[in-house]
């Protein structure tokens, strides 16, 4: 059980010896069922109690198939042969892919190894109405008194700092608390081993603190922390142990010192801390001077209704995003607008970035750009002329607009058909080049047959930027865009934002990454208590 | 109406003493009591009494637009159906060509409404005033009544979430330049576009779900616990019996003599 | 805590629950066919009669007997997607139900589950359906048996192959739709005096107005607007199908097992292959007229 040890963060046993590990595996080889080559190969990993490690890979080098691996949610037999062994709390289970191969009870894996996925909303159970009701999921199932799962939970709810949540429901949480609860579900049984799948991305600056120190505690405790991740994230530089993966298989490991100063050894596709500034050594070159704006925002207000909210504040898909900040007034009085008075003019070629912590309304601001919202006061105006009235999908051939959740977007089954869906109704004989240039612009040139949905999650965001891309709109508006991004697709958005300022689109990136905001804009603006304030 | 009165049971009004299977049986019990009697004095009582109650739980303002977008378009329907064309009807009250309206037609159709309006009632004033946590609670976490309990309010909670996220979808497409025309055809394009990512992600989020409640334990063997006190009595668990026997009985002094004399 | 082993030992299934599913089966036939053939004594008997009473207590007894035998069997795999199948009961069937006015459509996820997960689970989805909707609207609960036939016959069609060419989905749904229908007609005529719907009503109207028994005008009914509603529910589930991406169809033993999909692989091919942008090649799961490129 993951006791509460005070004061005793930061320093902790190091890892040279490794001690009887808390979780071992080798794994020769890992195959999904049906697919032509292995997922994982010769990979083997030890992780002793208390230890910080980290498994670097970019988008599709298998890091999640590891991890997923590793925590008994793949069970081998399941969704593919295994052949290697894992290992926990002393007991080796081999594996040869056959059909004598031991089958894993996930449920008692579960209680040696916690695993946070990354999409921490698909982890809540859905029948419990209450933080404390979530949490103690597991412990009811494992029959515990009630006593018992009551100092369980509150103490669990005391280490993630969610005490004041504890009988909120889980779908009205903020991101970050989403997250922390995700990972109070894993480790309330105690766990000796806790892996993450991309805990920092998506936080903001004050998120990814209160994780920290989060890992911190459970690491003075003992528990061996585990992150996978495709960015070198600040945190990850207190890890004890890094393993770069590529292509499925660990290339290089060592301490995070070792493996910074010897740029070889960790490959492009990996995000490093400040790569942005490295990508664009000069900024941008300026709009050219006193054209009229191709997006124009005048005193721009908005308020989410009060009581025709309902279906959007049960929803667990926004994930509190819009309603961040107004958690404690989310009852039946009016919320407080999240915009208000707002000016904005971009003109062409002008790349614009819009800033803020997680929930300040950035997102409810963009969906202005093209009418999804339409403003409570004041007006938008898109090439010079107002849109209100005039439907969204209209709209959308001058602003293109790129959201968080690619998936949400893509619908076809090719990656192909995807980019082409609609483009020859409105460009005709060049649609088919158009296709192809945003294709190439985006490096996917060579999966124009595959299934959008089987795309590593880097590579979908990039097709759906392609998709606006390939109609080159006179607004080009991008919420979170480096959110999911691997190293190279960094680069390749950087580039494609570049080209189409310089081609004459208005560029407004929304993000909570202000290294990224100050290499990649011109302008940065901040959203600040619903204003627009020049940061 | 649906999603949002799915909305309004997800926060219902709160009972605090009564266990939510008794609710259930005395429900269930009064619906089948009101279906075996068949008598429009009764069911009329039945549906007053129900709509006392929920006035006085503070639940009719949900709970009657629900009844009537369930009550007025089958009332309406057997009124057309009894009140103009019952062939077996002897009295007949007006005629137009096909369409007879006969006394026994009507006398048909208003004791149906009305025994439907009683059953409607009944249940739903259970399923407006039961909070879902406790009834889940009161289901055993284990064999066919945890996982029935499960199904229940995974549902319940994700019918507003997944609504919403159909609408997130819809935004997107539209930010795409889906434009929705009044024709079928367009309609029908836009329901594929929208219906694939909603059931792609959906099924993908499913199977996660899945491996994350296997991993804590949801279909371990064993004794299970719970962390919600559910309030119980003796009495309670006695009427429970003594409602379930009187619902069976009703049956059987109905079903029985009936059965003898076809 | 004490902690059992890291290891599962191999399932058994036990008997017990295959008696459970015959006796459920069982229930549903007896009450089906004693309602046949009491009908005609009956309609005079007035409202609240015997034979409503047979009509919910033995349908809704085999739904149960069939969820009892069902439901502990199903891997959570399955069963986290039930809710999810309920759901899209209601949202697509809402938002189609308000495009394409005279058919419910309310079986789009109950058929997605039975062609995913096969028969058992779709009949377990079907009645659990119904019954779960009846939370919120209660004349849907006697209508369980007959939506567990149909996710069970579509599970049985998706299990014999009938997913593998695209123009035998709406065929099954036709025929699935026959059956379900014909079943189903006694519960509206004992429980309701009629339908639940105007427009269904009218239809009856019609039927009575000729002469028919209620039954008899039900029935006719049924089979007016039931096999088209399923031909098209089992159409747009195909479609659903064919569009996930195969590792996600293919996680499905149930698919796996019994190749319920064509071979996509031909398919993709073909799409994949580079210089074909616009020569169309209809994959199985391409239905005429929704080629949307143009």
């Amino acid at each position: 059980m993951a006791g509460g040890g005070p004061g005793s963060g930061g320093s902790t046993d190091r890892t040279g010896t490794p001690r009887n590990p808390a979780l071992a595996a080798d794994i020769r080889d890992f195959t999904f069922h049906g697919a032509p080559a292995p997922a994982l190969r010769d990979v083997a990993l030890s992780f002793a109690p208390g230890s910080f490690t980290a498994i670097l890979g970019a988008s599709g080098s298998g890091k999640s198939t590891l991890g997923k691996l590793l925590a008994g949610w793949l069970p081998p037999g399941g969704h593919g042969r295994l052949a290697g062994f894992l290992e926990v709390a002393g007991t080796r289970l081999e594996f040869d892919g056959g059909a004598g191969d031991p089958r894993i009870n996930p449920a008692s894996w579960g209680r040696h190894v916690g695993f946070v996925p990354q999409d921490p909303g698909t982890v809540l159970s859905t029948v419990r109405a209450t933080v404390a009701e979530e949490l103690a999921f597991g412990l009811e199932n494992a029959g515990m008194e009630r006593s018992a799962m009551r100092a369980a939970v509150d103490r669990t709810a005391g280490l993630l700092g969610l005490r004041g949540q504890l009988g909120q429901d889980p779908a009205r949480l903020s991101g970050g608390q989403l997250r922390r609860l995700a990972i109070g579900c894993a480790i309330i049984s105690g766990p000796p081993v806790l892996i993450m799948d991309e805990p920092f991305a998506s936080l903001d600056a004050a998120g990814s603190h209160e994780l920290s120190a989060l890992v911190r505690r459970l690491l003075a405790d003992g528990t061996a922390v585990v992150i996978l991740s495709q960015a070198m994230d600040a945190p990850l530089l207190e890890a004890h142990h890094w393993v770069v993966l590529e292509d499925g298989t660990a290339t290089a490991s060592g301490a995070p010192h070792r493996m910074t100063a010897d740029s070889s050894l960790v490959p492009a596709a990996i995000r490093r801390p400040g790569q942005e500034a490295v990508l664009s050594t000069a900024r941008p070159a300026g709009p050219p001077p006193n054209s009229p704006a191709a997006l124009q925002l005048n005193g721009v207000s908005f308020a989410y209704p009060a009581a025709g909210g309902d279906r959007i504040r049960g929803s667990r898909a926004p994930r509190g995003k819009r309603r961040g900040q107004a958690q404690g007034a989310a009852g039946l009085n009016p919320l407080p607008a999240v915009l208000e008075d707002v000016h904005l003019a971009v003109h062409p070629g002008e790349i614009i970035a819009v800033t803020g912590p997680n929930g300040a309304g950035k997102s409810t601001l963009l969906r202005h750009f093209n009418g999804l919202l339409r403003p409570t006061a004041g007006s938008v105006l898109v090439g010079g002329a107002d849109i209100s009235g005039v439907p969204v999908g209209r709209t959308a051939a001058s602003v293109g607009l790129l959201f968080q959740h690619p998936r949400d977007q893509l619908f076809e089954r090719t990656v192909g058909r995807e980019v082409r869906f609609g483009l020859d109704r409105l460009f005709g004989a060049t649609a088919e080049e158009r296709a192809a240039a945003a294709l190439e612009a985006t490096g996917l040139s060579g999966h124009a047959g595959e299934h959008p949905a089987e795309l590593p999650a880097s590579a979908q965001r990039l097709l759906a930027l392609a998709t606006v891309l390939a109609r080159r709109p006179a607004v080009l508006a991008l919420d979170e865009p480096t959110v999911a991004l691997d190293g190279i697709g960094l680069g390749l958005l950087d580039a494609a934002v570049r080209q189409a300022a310089a081609e004459g689109a208005a560029v407004v990136l929304v993000t909570h990454d202000l290294g990224y905001a100050r290499s990649a804009a011109h302008r940065i603006v901040a959203l600040d208590g619903g204003r627009l304030v020049p940061a | 109406m649906t999603v949002r009165s799915a909305a309004g049971i997800v926060a219902p009004a709160r009972r605090e003493r009564l266990n939510p299977l008794t609710l259930l049986a005395a429900a269930g019990s009064t619906a089948v009591m009101t279906t075996a009697a068949a008598s429009w004095a009764l069911s009329l009582a039945v549906a007053a009494a129900c709509l006392g109650l929920s006035v006085a739980g503070g639940t009719a303002r949900r709970l009657l637009p629900a009844a009537a977008a369930v009550l007025v378009p089958l009332g309406l329907s057997l009124l057309v159906l009894h009140g103009l064309f019952f062939p077996e009807g002897r009295t007949v009250l007006a005629e137009w060509g096909p369409a007879r309206i006969t006394a026994e037609g009507l006398g048909f159709a208003v004791q149906r409404i009305l025994l439907l309006a009683a059953v409607v009632l009944a249940l739903l004033v259970f399923s407006f005033s039961v909070s879902v946590p406790d009834l889940v609670a009161a289901l055993s976490a284990k064999g066919v009544q945890g996982r029935f309990a499960f199904v229940l309010a995974s549902t319940l909670t994700l019918l507003p979430a997944i609504a919403a996220r159909a609408e997130r979808i819809r935004q997107a497409q539209e930010s795409r330049g889906l434009v929705v025309s009044r024709r079928l055809l367009s309609r029908a394009a836009a329901f594929r576009l929208q219906a694939v990512p909603l059931v792609l992600s959906l099924v993908e989020d499913a199977a996660t779900r899945a491996t994350a409640l296997e991993s804590r334990g949801f279909s371990a063997a064993g004794p299970r616990t719970s962390y919600r006190e559910v309030a119980d009595s003796r009495t309670q668990r006695i009427l429970r019996i003594v409602l379930v026997l009187a619902a069976v009985a009703a049956i059987v002094v109905r079903v029985v003599p009936a059965g003898a004399g076809a | 805590m004490s902690s059992p082993s890291l290891t599962l030992a191999s399932q058994e299934r036990p008997v017990r629950r295959r008696l459970l599913e015959i006796l459920g089966a069982l229930a549903i036939a007896a009450t089906y066919i004693y309602l046949v053939l009491n009908q005609p004594t009956d309609i005079t008997g007035g409202p609240g009669s015997a034979s409503a009473l047979v009509a919910l207590s033995g349908f809704l007894a085999g739904a149960v007997l069939l969820i009892i035998a069902v439901l502990p069997t199903l891997p959570a795999s399955t069963l986290v997607l039930i809710p999810v199948a309920l759901v899209l009961n209601i949202v697509l069937g809402q938002f189609v139900g308000s495009t394409l006015v005279p058919f419910y459509l309310d079986a789009i996820g109950t058929v997605l589950i039975a062609v995913l997960a096969g028969p058992a689970a779709g009949a377990a989805t079907g009645a659990l359906s119904s019954i779960v909707w009846s939370f919120f609207n209660p004349t849907v609960l006697p209508f369980a048996a007959g939506a567990a036939l149909i996710g069970c016959l579509a599970g049985l069609a998706a299990r014999y192959g009938l997913f593998r060419r695209f123009y035998l989905a709406p065929v099954a749904g036709f025929i699935t739709g026959i059956i379900a229908g014909v079943v189903s007609a006694p519960v509206a005529a004992f429980v309701f005096g009629g339908t639940s719907g105007v427009a269904t009503g009218a239809i009856v109207s019609a039927f009575r107005a000729m002469g028919d028994t209620l039954l008899a005008a039900i029935t006719k009914q049924a089979l007016l607007s039931d096999p088209m509603d399923k031909a098209i529910v089992f159409t747009i589930v195909a479609l659903l199908v064919y569009a996930l991406p195969r590792r996600t169809s293919q996680q499905f033993p149930f698919i796996r097992r019994h190749r319920v999909l064509a071979g996509k692989d031909q398919a993709r091919k073909d799409q994949a292959a580079p210089g074909t942008g616009h020569t169309e090649t209809p994959a199985p799961g391409t239905a005429p007229g929704t080629g949307l490129n143009g």
